[in-house]
C-alpha cells in the first residue's frame, strides 16, 4: 500500500518536468511526423492527407538530394577533424596542467565555442576571401596558386567543415580534458616502466580508455554536424551573392520550402529524415558505448 | 638479479624534504622491505627507484650502474602498484605480455611467457578475462605476473597488499615470499604494516620522517631496536615505555614511586638518570604477590589462546599479553614478572637505545 503511495507521489513529483519535456520536445517531434504526411501551404486552413507522397517526391528532388550529400560530408568531414584534433589538444593541455599558462591555453581553445556564430562567420569569411583573406596571402607568400576558397564547389565545403571544426573543437577540447583528468596516473607510470614511450601511452592507454568519451563526442559533434546552418548560410554564397547557395545544407532547403516556398509539409519530410539519420547514427554510436561497457 | 645501492639520496619538492639523505643497500638477490608510518618516504624512496620520481641530490645504482638520469624503462626493474594498475580495455594476457610488445618481442615468445607466469601465479583460466571479471586477488596476481614476464633486475613493490581482506593478505604474504624463493629476484618491498615486514624481509629498513631509523633483519629489530620509534614500530602489540631513573647500583631502574626493575647488566648511565625502560608484552608472564612488578589492571581482553592485559605501573599504562589462563577482573593487582634480557633501556631525550 505505501509502496502504491510512494509511487503515485513520485508519478505526482515528475508530473509538471514531464508536461514540460513532452511539450517542447515531444510535441514538436509528434507534430513533425504527422505534418509529413500531410500538404500545407503555412496559410491555408485545408491540410489534404498525401501518405508518403512528401518522402517520394525527396526522392527525386535533386536540391534536397544536393544538401543532404553536403550536410553528411560536413558532419562526417567536422566529426573526422574534430576528434583527433580535440582529443591531442586535450592531452597536450593536460601535459601543461600544472603550467602558469594552463588557464589561458583552456580558454583559449574554449572561446570559439561560445562566440557567436555570424561574427565567428565573417570573420571566417575574410579569411578565405579570394582577393583581402590573410589565407591567400599566405600561401601567395610562400609561392602557393591563390585559391578560390568560397566560390569553388568542393573548397567551399572544406571552408565550412573548417568553420565548424572551429567551433566544435572547444567543446571536444574540454570534455576530453576531464576525461584525461580521471584517468589514473598510475596506469600511465605501469606504462612508463613497461616502456611506452610518450606518443605510445596516449595510443595504447588513452585512445581506448577515453573511447566513452569519445563516442559522447562523436554524437555531440555529428548531431551538430547534420544540424549545420548559419556557418553555410554566412560563408558560402554563390556568384550573385544569394546567401548560402554555394553549398546547399538540409535546414536551409527546409527554411527554404517551409518559408518561401510555403510547403511546410514537404520540409517537415526532410525533417523527419534528418530525425531519422541523426537517429540511426546516436543508436548505432550508443549501442557501440553499451557493447564496451559489457566487455 | 642484480644490487641495488642507495647513498645519501635526497628528494625536496621546493624547500620541502621528504627524504633527507638516505642510504641502503639492498644485495644482490634479497627481499628488502622499507616500512615506517604513513608520510615517511618509504613510496617516495621507491618511486626513486623506479624513476617515477627525479632524484635531488645522491646517487643511485642498479647492479653497479648509476640510473639517477636513467629512463625507468632501461633501469630494467618491475613494479607492483598499490591499486595493481591493470589496464581495464586489455585482457590479463594482454596486460601481462604489454611490456614485451613494446620491445618488439616475438608474438610466440610473447604467449610463452605469459603462460609461464601465469601458470607459476595460477592465472591459467583467467588469461581471456579482463581485470574488472577478477578478483582483488586475483589482480594482485596479474600485477605481479606483469613483473615477472619482462624477467626483472630489481622487483619494486608498492603496499601491493593493502587493497585485500585480512585472510587473503596473509594468503599473498606466503605465495609472494613462494615467488621470491623461486625466483630470486632482488625485490625492495614498501609497507606500512610491520607484520607484513616481519614475516616476509631478509632485511628491514624501517624510515620515519625521511631518515633510515635502522636497516637489519627482522629479529635484529625486535630484538635489539636502536632507538624508541624502532621498538615502538617493530613488534604487535607494541611495547611498553616506562618513565624511570636508574637505580644506585646502576643494575635496575625505578620508577617515581619506587618500584624497581632489574637490569641484566650494569647500565653506563649515572644513579638517578632518567631513562625510558622498555618491555615486549609478551615477555611479561604473571608471578606470585610478593615478586614481580605490580600491575592494577584497567581492561581484560581475553581471545582464547592469549589474554591482552592492560593495566597500570605505578601510574603509567602497560599491557600484558598473557599465554597463560587467568582468571582476572578490572581493578584487581597482578604481578608481573620478564626476563631482564629482554628489558630495554633508551635515553629518555635522544630515544637512542643504551642498554
Amino acid at each position: 500500500m505505501l509502496k502504491r503511495k510512494r509511487f503515485f507521489f513520485a508519478i505526482l513529483a515528475i508530473l509538471p518536468t514531464l508536461a514540460i519535456f513532452a511539450y517542447v520536445r515531444l510535441y514538436p517531434i509528434a507534430d513533425t511526423l504527422r505534418l509529413s504526411l500531410f500538404q500545407w501551404n503555412i496559410l491555408s486552413k485545408n491540410k489534404p492527407f498525401i501518405g508518403l507522397a512528401n518522402f517520394r517526391e525527396l526522392l527525386g528532388d535533386h536540391l534536397f538530394l544536393d544538401a543532404l550529400i553536403n550536410t553528411t560530408i560536413i558532419a562526417f568531414g567536422v566529426l573526422v577533424l574534430t576528434i583527433p584534433m580535440a582529443m591531442i589538444i586535450a592531452a597536450m593541455l593536460f601535459h601543461r596542467t600544472r603550467s602558469r599558462m594552463a588557464g589561458f591555453y583552456e580558454t583559449a581553445v574554449f572561446i570559439p565555442h561560445v562566440v557567436s556564430l555570424v561574427p565567428a562567420a565573417m570573420a571566417w569569411k575574410w579569411i578565405f576571401d579570394a582577393r583581402l583573406g590573410p589565407l591567400n596571402a599566405l600561401l601567395d607568400f610562400i609561392g602557393i596558386p591563390m585559391q578560390n576558397w568560397l566560390f569553388d564547389p568542393v573548397l567551399s565545403v572544406i571552408c565550412i567543415i573548417v568553420l565548424c571544426s572551429w567551433q566544435a573543437l572547444g567543446y571536444a577540447v574540454l570534455i576530453y580534458l576531464v576525461g584525461f583528468k580521471n584517468l589514473p596516473v598510475s596506469l600511465y607510470e605501469a606504462a612508463k616502466l613497461d616502456g611506452a614511450s610518450g606518443p605510445q601511452s596516449f595510443w595504447h592507454l588513452s585512445i581506448p580508455m577515453l573511447k566513452p568519451i569519445t563516442l559522447y563526442v562523436s554524437v555531440v559533434t555529428l548531431v551538430s554536424g547534420f544540424n549545420v546552418y548559419a556557418q553555410a548560410f554566412v560563408l558560402a554564397s554563390d556568384a550573385q551573392g544569394a546567401p548560402g547557395r554555394q553549398v546547399r545544407v538540409l535546414v536551409l532547403d527546409m527554411l527554404e520550402n517551409s518559408f518561401r516556398n510555403y510547403r511546410v509539409g514537404y520540409a517537415a519530410s526532410e525533417a523527419v529524415v534528418l530525425l531519422v539519420i541523426v537517429l540511426g547514427l546516436t543508436l548505432i554510436q550508443f549501442s557501440m558505448l553499451r557493447e564496451r561497457g559489457k566487455s | 638479479m642484480a644490487s641495488v645501492e642507495i647513498q645519501n639520496v635526497r628528494k625536496a619538492y621546493g624547500d620541502f624534504e621528504i627524504i633527507k639523505g638516505v642510504s641502503v643497500e639492498v644485495p644482490d638477490g634479497a627481499f628488502v622491505v622499507l616500512v615506517g608510518p604513513s608520510g615517511c618516504g618509504k613510496s617516495t624512496l621507491l618511486r626513486m627507484i623506479a624513476g617515477l620520481e627525479e632524484i635531488t641530490s645522491g646517487t643511485m645504482r642498479i647492479d653497479g650502474r648509476i640510473i639517477n638520469d636513467v629512463e625507468p624503462k632501461n633501469r630494467d626493474i618491475a613494479m607492483v602498484f598499490q591499486n595493481y594498475a591493470l589496464y581495464p580495455h586489455m585482457t590479463i594476457a594482454e596486460n601481462m605480455g604489454f611490456s614485451l610488445r613494446l620491445a618488439k618481442t616475438s608474438k610466440d615468445e610473447i604467449a610463452k611467457r605469459v603462460v609461464d607466469a601465469a601458470r607459476i601465479l595460477g592465472l591459467s583460466d583467467y588469461l581471456e578475462r579482463y581485470p574488472k571479471q577478477l578478483s582483488g586477488g586475483q589482480r594482485q596476481r596479474v600485477a605481479m605476473g606483469r613483473a615477472i614476464v619482462r624477467d626483472p633486475k630489481v622487483f619494486l613493490f608498492d603496499e601491493p597488499l593493502s587493497n585485500l581482506d585480512a585472510k587473503l593478505r596473509v594468503q599473498m604474504r606466503a605465495e609472494l615470499k613462494d615467488i621470491h624463493a623461486r625466483l630470486k629476484t632482488t625485490t625492495v618491498y614498501v609497507t606500512h604494516d610491520q607484520i607484513e615486514a616481519m614475516t616476509m624481509a631478509d632485511r628491514i629498513v624501517v624510515m620515519k620522517d625521511g631518515l633510515v631509523e635502522q636497516v637489519g633483519a627482522p629479529l635484529d629489530l625486535y630484538d635489539s631496536p636502536a632507538n624508541i620509534f624502532v621498538a615502538s614500530f617493530i613488534g604487535s602489540p607494541s611495547m611498553n615505555f616506562l618513565n624511570v631513573h636508574v637505580g644506585a647500583d646502576r643494575r635496575c631502574v625505578v620508577t617515581e614511586h619506587g618500584v624497581q626493575l632489574p637490569l641484566a647488566a650494569e647500565v653506563a648511565a649515572s644513579p638517578e638518570t632518567v631513562v625510558t625502560y622498555g618491555i615486549r608484552p609478551e615477555h611479561l608472564f604473571v608471578t606470585t604477590a610478593d615478586d614481580g612488578i605490580p600491575m592494577t589492571v584497567t581492561n581484560v581482553e581475553p581471545t582464547g589462546a592469549e589474554t591482552f592485559v592492560q593495566g597500570t605501573v605505578d601510574g603509567q599504562k602497560i599491557s600484558a599479553q598473557l599465554r597463560e589462563r587467568v582468571i582476572i577482573k578490572v581493578g584487581d593487582v597482578l604481578h608481573l614478572s620478564f626476563n631482564p634480557s629482554n628489558g630495554h633501556l633508551f635515553d629518555t631525550d635522544t630515544g637512542v637505545r643504551i642498554g
